[in-house]
């Protein structure tokens, strides 16, 4: 077997292994069993490593190496299973294993004496193991599979806490929102699999190209795709999960809200756009540049540091979703890897920080205090230098400031956007929807920092008791921190405003398989021109975010209180997240609820009051009687009589049994006899 | 032609139903007295000198039996006899071969010996 | 082709012989309270005859000793089957109280005389190898039903199992002459040959014969109304012999009945329309009653057991009826539902004869009276025993139900002729529940739950698992099997 399946195969099930040994052993190891799960992530690490090696190596962008073997096979009906690895897939296992590693950890320390600490390292392998058959699956079955399972896996970690009626409140949302996004996912997989007969990604990918599948099912097939990814990458209208899954650990978010989990929406994607129509593309596009921009808005007013980065990440996610849309869909990716890089970057400093602030306020007794409210800090620089720098280091990447990883992603996804208004004027919003969201990022970000770790302390009594995070909290904000600079992404190239290098080399876009769809030379062609000019816009929205938020938070020339007061209708939807949840809660759950409450109403208060029981005098005269065929003649007779005349039929065979030897020897003559008999007579 | 066989199957319906009725006749016109020594059984005319049934020493029959087994072998142990010559082109063989059948069979006779079969008492 | 060319072809046969010599004289070394060890050396023994049957591939068929023997995939399959079920017997065997007391060197050499009759039985294409190979497995099979010197009930059985078994003998014995009568001769493909050519004044003989020799096949497998033998001779036997019995020869008995008919009357044309000049025997339909007799009778039987293990024989009986379902058909499809049905059967059943052993060893008794609480008290056995009448039933997702699956999708791809058959089948699957779920409730919804569970030992665990693992796993992925058979079934219809 190929060297790249049988790691993969490990990699595979290794963390399954870790799961079942710290779900029903863990309590009795040593250490809860913390070694396991770390162990084997750490295999996995070690062997996306040298996979990864492996592909810069050969450095072939159209590497590809697929093994399958048939689940269930009757007759026609054929479902075969399998891992397929390229690139890509390669590329995504990394970031996986890499970050899991981080959150495991992290969690060392983070989640220290937690009482089910063995339980927590369970879920993590639980979740390592379903993202990485997600990464790894060549046909839709496995996909669906690993993705509900990923989403089972993050509804049991965000309510891992589950005494706190919010947090287990935010794990059944997360799970019912994606649950939403999955009908449609379905919908998707089988209108592909009616109309091509097969679930495996090749076969598809052949189908569709052979035009077995066309025009509008097919669109509606690639929206249906989407809605899964709607729902797994959080993207308006059903990103409402994401903000309240921050009630689980922070390594969690970490790990699944930030890098990998929500990032399985746009992998999907990433893997599926040859078979994605233009139609279906410009809903894609449509949707995440509006939730781009719209998590933004809302993100600018926050003041829990969380709850910032959860709406930067659905922000960043909807430019995901929308360079899919404009069809840059390996920049899509690009953004991806970065975006775990520094993301999970900025949510472990911010872990670092909370884990802090919850230590100092313990020491003064005061349970009141919110650990996460960025109000309540100010003045971290010099007590924790690590954290600081590792985190300005990301927000300098997701802020798109040039020599860091994030300026190359972001510059590529808006180059793509630039380059489809180009050539479709129609769709003039989407950069706008871009750029705007670019502003807004490096405004609410440099907010963060300089809140958090600027000015003066809010609360002066605290700041003797902050100090920096121990090591294991630090090792990974250091590894990640150096990870966002742009000179990992572009070796063997030196130049920081380009984004040639190996990772564009080895991950090709290719052609898209669809009747009509432009080619993938001509996207790049496009991309290439309007490369410039979105690289100069995106400086100069950069730059202009990064202004007012020094001038508002640092120097205080501006004031934001007043900004506020002034457009305070605005500020107060944002600061409420434009009432979403509550919209959602007024117009669907409640009268959702209350028609369930009418149609109760009308069914017991009425119609069992009045209809029924109009009925219930003859009805209980008439039920009588049946009741006494039904129970005599009916059950007693033939029910029951089958029965009983089984029971009886055997007594008598039984009795057939004498245990006599010359009856058995007589018998089989009989036997015999007749057979001749019957055959004659024929 | 299975015409031609008809005859048989009248004997044998007279035979069998020559029985049957004899049978079934003297038993519906038959007295029935019970008398004792009708029942006792006939010895030519005597009366009975010991018991009906009389054990019979186990051995016998293991002896009966390794007889037949090995009496057969020497009945095997001919043909081949006689064909050995015609075959001896094939060399060793038919010799090997028969030697196997002894010795298999040897086997079985060496567990007969250890676990007492030919023991007397 | 000859002897001697043959012998190169025979490895595994002459392994096995060798390891009965071995055993002999092991046995005659060992002292009585070591005889255990025989079992060990006739396990390794068997376990070199597995690799040698393996790698003794046959790309072709090709037949051994003058046309007496087939070496096919067919053969191979079944060979395969036989030494697992003989592997796993051997294992129960040494954990079961009822042997303890006796010497068990000869009972270990008997099996593995046994196993070697078994594998002339699926090779036999000659009608004295037939009769041969069933006598060797039938003595055999004697001696060991009454192994039990000191049980009255063993003797009994015994005993009547060589009296009947006698008699089936001589009624097959008599039918294989009237064939060789009929057709001079007795290989199986010349007397193919022979009976396309016959005309209707030998129809009767035909007919004759084929019912007597139906009348030895059908005793080996338990069918109606040649099964008389088995609730007793099951009962009385000790019980490993009991599960041994009811998996081995019963699969050496299909593997020779779908040979015998296959050869000789499918391809001659005899089985089903055909416009020969010979009239139609109507085979199928006699096939499909006693195989709708034989489950019927199994199943009703069964429900009125007070003995778990009685049942279990009635529901060996039930098995072969429902097995026997595939036979009128005989097409590839048949066939091969006939096999994958032996694959799971054998682990279930085996699996639960080892369930009855453990609790008899524990209790010193078989019946539903032994089994109370048996889930509370032992859990492991009892939810293993649960799986394993799940399985019986054939409820999903067990291997049980794959088996009855692939029968019945045999018998409705034959033709509406057949869906009264399905029918019977699917009625007797129902009956069949209650008793198999008696066992069930009796473990479970009677007696108290306990605070200390008690296991069996370490290896009885771990074989009770591995009895147990492929009667779950084989109910979900079972595509391996399915492959393995349809590579033994690729030549089985061109014959030679």
């Amino acid at each position: 077997m190929n060297i790249f399946i049988e790691y993969s195969l490990f990699i595979y099930f290794l963390p399954l292994l870790a799961f079942l040994v710290n779900i029903f052993f863990g309590k009795r190891l040593p250490r809860h069993g913390d070694w396991v799960s770390i162990g084997a992530v750490l295999i996995t690490l070690a062997l996306s490593m040298a996979m990864f090696a492996g592909m810069l190596f050969s450095y072939d962008p159209d590497f590809r190496v697929e093994s399958s073997f048939t689940w269930i096979s009757l007759g026609d009906f054929v479902i075969q299973l399998g891992f397929l690895v390229d690139n890509i897939t390669i590329t995504m296992l990394l970031v996986v294993a890499l970050i899991s590693s981080m959150s495991h950890i992290f969690s060392i320390k983070y989640m220290e004496g937690d009482p089910l600490y063995s339980r927590y390292y369970a879920y993590l392998s639980l979740f390592t193991f379903s993202m990485n058959g997600i990464v790894l699956s060549n046909n839709l079955m496995l996909l669906y599979m690993s993705w509900e399972l990923v989403g089972l896996s993050s509804c049991l970690l965000i309510g891992f806490w589950f005494a706190k009626k919010s947090a287990a409140d935010a794990g059944m949302k997360a799970f019912m929102t994606n649950r939403v996004g999955d009908i449609g996912f379905f919908i998707g997989i089988m209108l592909l699999f009616t109309a091509i007969g097969s679930v495996s990604y090749s076969d598809i990918f052949s189908g569709v190209a052979n035009g077995k599948i066309t025009g509008t099912l097919l669109t509606f097939a690639g929206v249906g795709l989407f809605f899964g990814a709607m729902g797994k990458s959080s993207q308006f209208p059903l990103h409402i999960w994401l903000p309240d899954a921050m009630e689980g650990p922070t390594p969690v978010s970490a790990l699944m809200h930030a890098a990998t989990m929500v990032a399985a929406g746009v992998f999907m994607m990433v893997r599926l756009f040859p078979i994605i129509s233009p139609d279906a593309l410009v809903f894609v596009a449509y949707i995440g540049g509006f939730t781009a921009l719209f998590a933004s808005t809302i993100a600018i007013t926050q003041n829990d540091i969380k709850k910032v980065l959860a709406y930067s990440t659905v922000s960043q996610l909807g430019y995901m979703i929308m360079s899919v849309g404009t069809g840059a869909y390996v920049a899509a990716f690009f953004h991806l890897v970065t975006h775990a890089m520094f993301k999970a970057n900025l949510f472990y400093g911010s872990g670092s920080v909370i884990h802090a602030m919850h230590h100092a306020l313990h020491k003064k007794h005061d349970h009141e205090t919110d650990p996460q409210d960025m109000r309540n800090m100010g003045g971290f620089k010099e007590k924790m230098p690590i954290t600081y720098w590792s985190m300005l280091v990301s927000t300098f990447a997701i802020a798109g400031v040039p020599f860091f990883s994030g300026f190359l992603s972001k510059d590529a996804i808006l180059a793509g956007s630039l380059s489809f208004a180009n050539h479709h004027p129609e769709h003039f919003l989407l950069p706008v929807f871009g750029f705007g969201a670019a502003l807004l990022t490096a405004f609410y970000m440099f907010r963060l920092i300089y809140m958090t770790f600027h000015n003066e302390p809010q609360m002066p009594e605290l700041i003797e008791e902050i100090h920096e995070s121990p090591k294991e909290m630090t090792f990974p904000l250091v590894l990640l921190a150096t990870l966002s600079f742009f000179i990992f992404y572009t070796l063997p190239y030196f130049n920081p405003f380009s984004d040639h290098g190996w990772f564009t080399y080895v991950i090709e876009a290719k052609t898209s398989l669809v009747h009509g769809a432009p080619s993938a030379h001509a996207i790049a062609e496009g991309i290439h021109h309007s490369h410039l000019p979105a690289m100069i816009i995106s400086l100069l929205v950069a730059g202009l975010g990064i202004l007012l938020a020094w001038q508002m938070y640092l120097k205080r020339k501006l004031s934001a209180e007043r900004y506020a007061n002034k457009f305070s209708t605005l500020h107060r939807l944002s600061l409420n997240k434009f009432y979403v949840d509550e919209l959602y809660e007024r117009f669907i759950y409640t009268p959702v609820l209350k028609l369930a409450g009418k149609i109760a109403f009308l069914d017991w208060d009425l119609y069992d009051k009045y209809v029924v029981d109009g009925f219930g005098k003859f009805t209980e005269w008439f039920a009588d009687l049946i009741g006494k065929m039904d129970y005599d003649g009916l059950d007693q007779g033939i029910v029951d009589g089958t029965g009983r005349s089984a029971n009886r039929l055997g007594d008598i065979l039984r009795n057939l049994q004498t245990g006599q030897l010359q009856n058995y020897i007589l018998f089989a003559l009989f036997g015999v006899i007749l057979i001749v008999i019957i055959q004659t007579m024929v | 032609m299975i015409e031609n066989y008809f005859p048989i199957l009248i004997v044998f319906l007279v035979a069998a139903g020559f029985v049957f009725v004899s049978l079934i006749l003297t038993h519906l016109v038959g007295p029935r007295i019970q008398n004792p020594v009708k029942m006792m059984p006939y010895e030519s005319g005597v009366d009975q000198v010991g018991e009906t049934r009389i054990r019979f020493s186990i051995r016998f029959f293991l002896i009966a039996l390794l007889f037949i087994i090995f009496d057969i072998e020497i009945i095997f142990l001919y043909p081949w006899a006689v064909v050995f010559n015609d075959f001896l082109s094939m060399g060793a063989f038919i010799f090997i071969e028969m030697v196997v059948f002894l010795v298999i069979l040897a086997f079985g006779y060496v567990y007969a010996w250890k676990n007492g079969a030919l023991e007397w008492e | 082709m000859n002897n001697l060319q043959s012998l190169s072809y025979y490895w595994p046969e002459l392994l096995l012989v060798t390891t009965i010599l071995a055993a002999v004289v092991y046995d005659l070394l060992t002292k009585p309270s070591e005889s255990q060890r025989v079992g060990l050396l006739v396990f390794a023994g068997l376990v070199l005859t597995l690799f040698a049957n393996w790698f003794t591939s046959a790309e072709r068929n090709i037949t051994l000793f003058l046309d007496s023997l087939a070496l096919d995939p067919f053969a191979q399959f079944f060979k395969t089957i036989i030494i697992f079920s003989t592997l796993f017997v051997i294992l129960i065997s040494r954990k079961s109280n009822e042997l303890r007391i006796y010497r068990t060197g000869e009972y270990y050499t008997l099996i593995a005389i046994m196993v070697f009759g078994m594998f002339l039985m699926v090779s036999a294409i000659d009608l004295i190898m037939v009769y041969l190979s069933i006598e060797v497995v039938s003595i055999s099979s004697f001696i060991l039903a009454g192994y039990l010197k000191q049980d009255q009930r063993s003797n009994e059985s015994s005993l009547k199992y060589v009296i009947y078994g006698a008699f089936s003998s001589g009624l097959m014995l008599f039918g294989l002459s009237i064939l060789f009568g009929l057709t001079g001769t007795t290989k199986f493909f010349e007397i193919q040959n022979v009976i396309s050519g016959l005309d209707t004044s030998s129809h009767f003989a035909l007919i004759i014969a084929s019912v007597f020799i139906l009348a030895g096949f059908g005793y080996k497998i338990s069918a109606v109304p040649f099964h008389f033998w088995t609730p007793d001779v099951y009962e009385g036997a000790p019980t490993p012999v009991t599960a041994y019995l009811s998996v081995a020869p019963k699969a050496a008995g299909f593997a020779l009945l779908i040979r015998f008919f296959h050869v000789l009357f499918t391809d001659a044309g005899l089985f089903l329309e055909s416009e020969n000049g010979i009239p139609t025997i109507p085979w199928p339909q006699v096939l499909a009653g006693i195989s709708v007799a034989t489950m019927t009778l199994g199943n009703l039987v069964a429900i009125q057991q007070s003995s778990v293990k009685r049942m279990l024989a009635y529901s060996s009986i039930a098995h072969a009826g429902y097995m026997l379902m595939a036979m009128p058909i005989l097409s590839g499809n048949g066939v091969f539902a006939i096999m994958i049905y032996l694959v799971m059967y054998l682990f279930m059943n085996l699996g639960a004869f080892f369930v009855v052993i453990i609790v008899k060893n524990k209790t010193g008794g078989e019946t539903f009276e032994d089994f109370r609480g048996l889930g509370w008290e032992m859990p492991l056995v009892g939810i293993v025993m649960a799986l394993f009448m799940f399985s019986l039933t054939g409820i999903p997702p067990t291997a049980g139900f794959i088996g009855k699956f692939y029968i019945f999708a045999a018998v409705i791809k034959a033709g509406p002729s057949f869906y009264w058959l399905v029918f019977a089948g699917a009625v007797n699957s129902v009956i069949s529940l209650y008793y198999y779920m008696r066992v069930v409730k009796v473990m479970f919804l009677e007696g108290e739950s306990k605070e200390e569970h008690i296991f069996p030992s370490i290896l009885e665990s771990a074989l009770i698992i591995i009895l147990a693992a492929p009667t779950l796993f084989l109910g979900v992925y079972w595509a391996p099997i399915a492959e393995w058979i349809t590579n033994s079934l690729r030549f089985f219809h061109q014959g030679i």
